[in-house]
């Protein structure tokens, strides 16, 4: 599916099992490669990942698995800090 | 290797590789599926000649992004390749 660049900004991100994540801030285009590299992630869920010493949050192209009203990424087990099982 | 951040791109200027000011970034086109980054849309500038360019609405220029050279101040492409 082919669209403009600025559809994406303010989708929201949530993981495939439902977490949220963050919405769409920027993507860093890779140039050389003329492929998009990466989604940087604005008003990230500090529950879900830690901000602390970050300047910011980046997912790599690689790990979206969808991307139509909302963008779904791949669940990382252990990328992040709830998503180990609860009990 | 470049890697810029899509937001920094709106309303550079886009100039070919035998110095000719183009026009105006408005917008990329991207393919969600490939991740591949497919054109990019500009606002022709007054002065330059579309002719020969593909068009859109008659209005934008649409130059695929095979034509890009570089990206820092200004988006260089290739004045052959940016034809259709």
């Amino acid at each position: 599916m082919q669209t403009q660049i600025t559809e994406l900004f303010g989708l929201l991100i949530y993981t495939e099992k439902g977490m949220f994540v963050g919405e769409v801030e920027d993507v860093v285009i890779d140039v050389d490669n003329k492929k998009m590299d990466a989604i940087v992630v604005g008003k990230v869920n500090d529950q879900l990942v830690d901000l602390k010493n970050f300047k910011g949050l980046k997912i790599p192209y690689r790990i979206i698995s969808a991307i139509d009203d909302i963008v779904l990424i791949r669940h990382l087990p252990g990328a992040f800090s709830q998503s180990a099982p609860m009990e | 290797m470049t890697r810029v951040f899509a937001r920094s791109l709106s309303r550079k200027k886009i100039m070919s590789n035998d110095g000719k000011l183009i026009g105006t970034l408005k917008n990329i086109r991207v393919d969600f599926d490939s991740g591949q980054v497919v054109e990019l849309i500009v606002h022709p500038d007054q002065t330059f000649v579309t002719e020969g360019y593909n068009m859109e609405d008659d209005k934008l220029l649409v130059i695929p992004f095979e034509a890009v050279k570089d990206i820092k101040d200004y988006i260089v492409v290739d004045r052959y390749l940016a034809r259709k």
